[in-house]
């Protein structure tokens, strides 16, 4: 890590205006190296992505190896970690339903070959299916839940790439009672944490507080604020939370804002005291909803960490 | 290793007068245009409540003093205001004036006093650059020889005034300058005194308007007090800068060929090359600010990213490399 302890990278959520309307990155080479330009110029050290971005990888770079080639054109050391976004059913695919097990852990031999190309830190799931379809969340399904992946985290491991969990609010394991018995019944050679902050603070977790309790088993951080709790049935609305509850338009802003609950001081304290040395991911999905522009969250999020947070701990 | 300051100029984030209004605006932009690798930010002048950022009276009214504003850029991580850009010729609610036109030799007083005022709230912000509009547009003709000295005496006379306040006055040629018509800007250039007043190149409207800013750089009788780098997409080839009200009808709407945008992103094809403004500055070795200005732009956050990775990525290691 050379002298810094902390590096930073940006979870590769990104629209920006094509003539013909909004564009993601990945739209063509040309959106590519200008989203990498500004992640870049605003000081990231590297980038974080979706693992189900690989069809275009191929069709646009030819390999995973070669993407990562031009993202280190741009002056960017690496891609970091993947996040494995399942589309999850109580049917074919749910942590929490053994029958469903076979299927997830052949999904993630073929994910990690797919990606055996470059060296990544971690690959990030949410452990548990959607809230209500792991209704009611009992022990049994916890432990069902952390048997699996025990077993992707030993898969996973034989490419070099530790498994880790990252607990969105509206998943089926998301309170901090059912936090502890997840990782107390999950093995820690297999299985990690990935602190989202924001996601955290939405259920009323304090994220300082879990992280602390965790530290030890923590593989990186999705620096991000919310501006609302959830209350009520916010987690539990089909078909998807994020976007059905009716108390929050937008859950997810960039950290540096006043307006923000989560305490990323706090956090980069929390961070510095337990020797937590390696990448900490900013994260702003949905960034440009309601009036707001990726480039300048970006902007803002990345100075927020430079003259505020690296004065903690860099 | 260059020897100049970088900024960003403001004016990308306030293309109509209810935009940008907000201490939050201000306050996310300042920050941007500081990660982007920018230590300066460049302001322009203008009038009203509805422009927080126009003039030394709103400065005071938004930020208790212009002192006040000073802390603010200073809280955002930038360390001083590069310069203000002022056009005497445009009028101020706030002293209930109606522009004055430096080229009739009574409205000296008046130019001296608006580049004034400027020049001390450039001075209380870390500055040390008053940037002017040394004459109106095209449609109020050429400048004749009696103005051409009214001109030159009048900006002399600001020049010595500002000097006195630790602030260098610069002249800017735009695109849309009457100072196009018989030769008059290099007329105008020739009779100032160095001594007194020194030049702000801004590069994207000396190409707009068909000019060279590597010949400028190198035959200007001016000293180079201020650099503005801007890439211009396009040339007023129809000589549209004449036509009454070319502040609308062309540099914002883009005149009879519907320029789109008249300056661009540095890193664009263009017909400036920023590349080499650099390194003709460095063999200069010019210390003052680079100022980049992507005005207008519609998304002024990705414009200074993608100027702070050509100037920091790009533009500034390869001078560093030919320098070594």
């Amino acid at each position: 890590m050379g002298e810094r302890a902390i590096k930073w990278s940006y979870m590769d959520h990104w629209r920006s205006a094509g003539p013909a309307g909004p564009i993601d990155q990945w739209h063509d080479r040309a959106s590519m190296s200008r989203f990498l330009k500004q992640i870049k110029a605003a000081g990231f050290d590297a980038i974080d992505t979706f693992d189900f971005r690989f069809w275009q990888i191929t069709g646009d770079y030819g390999s995973v190896a070669n993407y990562q080639d031009f993202v280190r054109e741009h002056g960017l050391e690496r891609i970091v970690n993947t996040f494995h976004a399942a589309d999850y059913d109580p049917r074919s695919y749910a942590p929490h339903v053994p029958e469903t097990h076979a299927a997830i852990l052949e999904d993630f031999r073929v994910t990690m070959d797919r990606w055996s190309g470059i060296r990544l830190d971690n690959i990030i799931v949410m452990p548990a299916t959607l809230y209500y379809d792991m209704e009611p969340v009992t022990p049994d399904k916890i432990k069902t839940t952390a048997d699996l992946w025990n077993a992707v985290g030993e898969i996973t491991l034989q490419w070099g790439v530790k498994l880790t969990c990252h607990h969105e609010f509206f998943c089926g394991i998301q309170s901090r009672p059912d936090l502890d018995l997840f990782y107390a019944g999950s093995d820690p050679r297999y299985v990690n944490l990935f602190v989202d902050t924001a996601q955290h603070c939405i259920t009323s977790v304090d994220p300082v507080d879990f992280y602390t309790a965790y530290a030890d088993r923590v593989t990186g951080f999705h620096f991000k604020d919310t501006r609302n709790r959830a209350s009520g049935d916010d987690h539990r609305h089909r078909p998807d939370s994020e976007i059905m509850a009716p108390t929050t338009d937008k859950w997810f802003y960039e950290m540096g804002t006043d307006e923000g609950l989560v305490d990323f001081e706090a956090m980069m304290r929390a961070v510095r005291d337990n020797g937590y040395r390696g990448w900490i991911s900013v994260e702003h999905d949905k960034a440009n909803k309601a009036g707001g522009d990726y480039a300048e969250s970006t902007a803002i999020s990345r100075w927020y960490a430079e003259h505020v947070l690296s004065r903690i701990y860099r | 290793m260059t020897t100049f300051k970088l900024g960003y100029a403001i004016d990308q984030w306030k293309p109509q007068f209810d935009d940008f209004v907000r201490r939050r605006d201000h306050e996310r932009a300042l920050k941007t245009i500081a990660i982007a690798g920018f230590s300066g930010v460049q302001l322009t002048a203008g009038t009203g409540r509805w422009q927080p950022l126009g003039n030394p009276q709103q400065l005071e009214a938004n930020f208790g003093s212009v002192d006040g504003f000073g802390e603010f850029v200073r809280s955002c991580a930038l360390e001083a205001v590069a310069a203000y850009v002022v056009d005497p010729g445009q009028g101020f609610h706030e002293d209930l004036s109606h522009g004055a036109d430096a080229r009739s030799p009574a409205n000296r007083d008046a130019v001296v006093a608006t580049c004034g005022w400027f020049a001390q709230a450039v001075a209380r912000t870390g500055g040390d650059i008053l940037v002017c509009r040394p004459a109106p547009s095209g449609a109020a003709g050429k400048a004749d020889d009696a103005a051409i000295k009214a001109l030159a005496e009048c900006w002399n006379t600001v020049g010595r005034a500002t000097a006195e306040l630790g602030v260098t006055t610069t002249l800017r040629f735009d695109f849309l300058s009457c100072l196009r018509l018989a030769d008059g800007w290099d007329r105008l250039l020739a009779a100032l005194d160095p001594a007194l007043v020194g030049l702000a190149l801004d590069t994207g409207e000396l190409a707009a308007a068909g000019r060279d800013p590597l010949a400028e750089i190198e035959r200007s009788p001016l000293p180079l007090r201020h650099v503005i780098l801007s890439n211009a997409r396009a040339t007023d080839e129809l000589d549209e800068f004449t036509r009454p009200g070319a502040e609308f009808t062309v540099r914002q709407s883009g005149g009879q060929r519907g320029i789109p945008r008249w300056f661009g992103e540095l890193e664009e094809p263009g017909l400036v090359d920023p590349a080499a403004v650099l390194a003709a500055l460095g063999r200069l070795g010019y210390g003052g600010w680079v100022v980049v200005n992507t005005a207008p732009s519609p998304h002024p956050a990705t414009s200074a990213l993608l100027s702070g990775y050509h100037l920091h990525q790009i533009l500034l290691p390869a001078l560093a490399g030919s320098a070594s």
